[in-house]
């Protein structure tokens, strides 16, 4: 309930009222606002990493309107390098308690990890099906996974990004139409999956080879052979089928770890 | 002059002198806090921490002293590894962001010489907040096994952990916990 169908529903609403602005891409961050509140309210004392990441997916949006007003070439690679440098922050009180070699190499690996996701989703982000299919299956693949690692709230975090992807997604299957995407759909959806699956390899039992499978969603929607000349719901299927299947990749080995969760 | 002014720092110093408190440190064999929730209105679940350390210090006759209690998130304990390992998560304890829940007194009641209750503050999961601990029982002497001489307590508080912003599944997992402390710490 709290981490689908009221995400799924308030992404609906959004994709659908803010089209006329070109907004529909809003639909993520509300979603994920709604989700945060009803699951652990919104605060910020004390500033948990979950707390962290609320923090930085509320923020992203408007840092998205704002970076909108230059398009410079080097735009991307800042963006990821700021996906890294938020991942290491929102882990930073762990990091800080590990020996030096796991603290750089924890810490360097979560910064890869976020970075390349926020390269790759917004080399999505002018492409709003294949935006839609990787962060519909970016969403549950972390929210799955972490919820087998025993961290229910990022699990609910991750779910929420992708029920609302989802309906972001249905809304271009059921009109044939191209919602507006923009880097204000792109960047909270990759900032918020990606430092969910830090938080939760590093607090709790994400393996961090799990990983590797929701690193590839991005890329998979990108690259995957579907004509962009397709009926809408035609393209949203095959590439969904695809970035699914990485996604329960990821559930998958966390499972086979992890087990089923202890509700 | 000078013969005045060392008499007088040697008699505002002999009060102290008098009445030495007596440091203690927490034997961790024998040393446990526990915890009871209610779970989905079912049922009262219990769990422990399983390591802790810390301080004491008592001085009876001048009814004072401290406690220093640090306890091991990571440590939790339910006799179930799944649910321990969910304990730990952010969801609940937390523990690989903070390892640590501790309480520092700030006053010890005395009941004739005896601790009756101790205020202090709960450390836990970054936030603080006073707790009033209700001293149930209290005896030192002794150990019949090793000779040392040692204190032991135990002692209830009962807390909110939402008050700590522990939120993960309320209602239905209970908010009031309440918190059980058995403590023996030897004389140093």
């Amino acid at each position: 309930m709290q981490g689908g169908l009221v995400p799924f529903g308030i992404a609906l609403l959004a994709a659908v009222l803010l089209r006329p602005l070109r907004l529909s891409g809003l639909a993520v961050t509300l979603a994920f606002a709604a989700t945060v509140y009803l699951v652990s309210g919104i605060s910020f004392e004390s500033l948990t990493g979950s707390r962290k990441i609320v923090l930085l997916g509320l923020a992203a949006p408007v840092a998205a309107i704002l970076l909108g007003l230059f398009n410079a070439a080097w735009m991307r690679s800042l963006l990821a390098a700021a996906g890294g440098a938020s991942a290491i922050w929102v882990a930073q009180r762990i990091l800080e308690q590990q020996q030096l070699a796991h603290m750089f190499l924890w810490g360097a690996g979560i910064a890869l990890y976020a970075g390349w996701l926020v390269f790759w989703m917004d080399k999505l982000h002018d492409q709003p099906v294949r935006a839609g299919s990787a962060g519909l299956a970016l969403g549950l693949g972390t929210g799955g996974a972490a919820l087998f690692g025993a961290s229910a709230t990022l699990g609910m975090y991750g779910i929420a990004l992708g029920a609302a992807a989802g309906a972001y997604l249905l809304v271009q299957m059921v009109t044939n139409n191209r919602l507006s995407c923009g880097r204000i759909f792109a960047l909270p959806l990759a900032l918020i999956a990606g430092l969910a699956g830090c938080l939760a390899v590093l607090g709790a039992e994400l393996p961090w080879y799990a990983l590797f499978p929701l690193a590839a969603i991005p890329p998979t929607a990108k690259i995957a052979p579907v004509s962009e000349k397709a009926a809408l719901w035609l393209q949203s299927a095959l590439l969904s089928a695809a970035t699914l299947a990485c996604a329960a990749g990821a559930t998958y080995l966390t499972w086979r770890v992890a087990g089923a969760p202890p509700l | 002059m000078l013969k005045r002014n060392a008499l007088a720092v040697l008699l505002a110093a002999l009060p102290y002198a008098a009445h030495a408190s007596d440091s203690y440190t927490v034997d961790p064999a024998h040393t446990f806090t526990h915890f009871t929730i209610n779970h989905l209105g079912f049922s009262t679940m219990h769990g422990r921490f399983d390591k802790s350390s810390g301080k004491v210090t008592l001085d009876p006759a001048a009814k004072n002293g401290s406690i220093e209690i640090s306890i091991e998130s990571g440590s939790v304990s339910t006799g179930f590894a799944k649910r321990d390992d969910h304990l730990k998560s952010p969801d609940f304890f937390n523990a690989a962001e903070f390892p640590s829940i501790t309480f520092k007194s700030s006053k010890i009641k005395f009941k004739g010489d005896v601790p009756a209750s101790v205020e202090g503050d709960l450390t836990l999961l970054g936030v603080t907040k006073p707790v009033t601990l209700t001293v149930t029982e209290f005896n030192c002497g002794a150990n019949p096994m090793n000779k040392k001489y040692e204190c032991g307590a135990g002692a209830v508080a009962q807390i909110k952990r939402s008050d700590f912003g522990m939120k993960a599944f309320l209602p239905a997992v209970g908010d009031d916990i309440k918190l059980e402390f058995e403590i023996e710490a030897y004389k140093d």
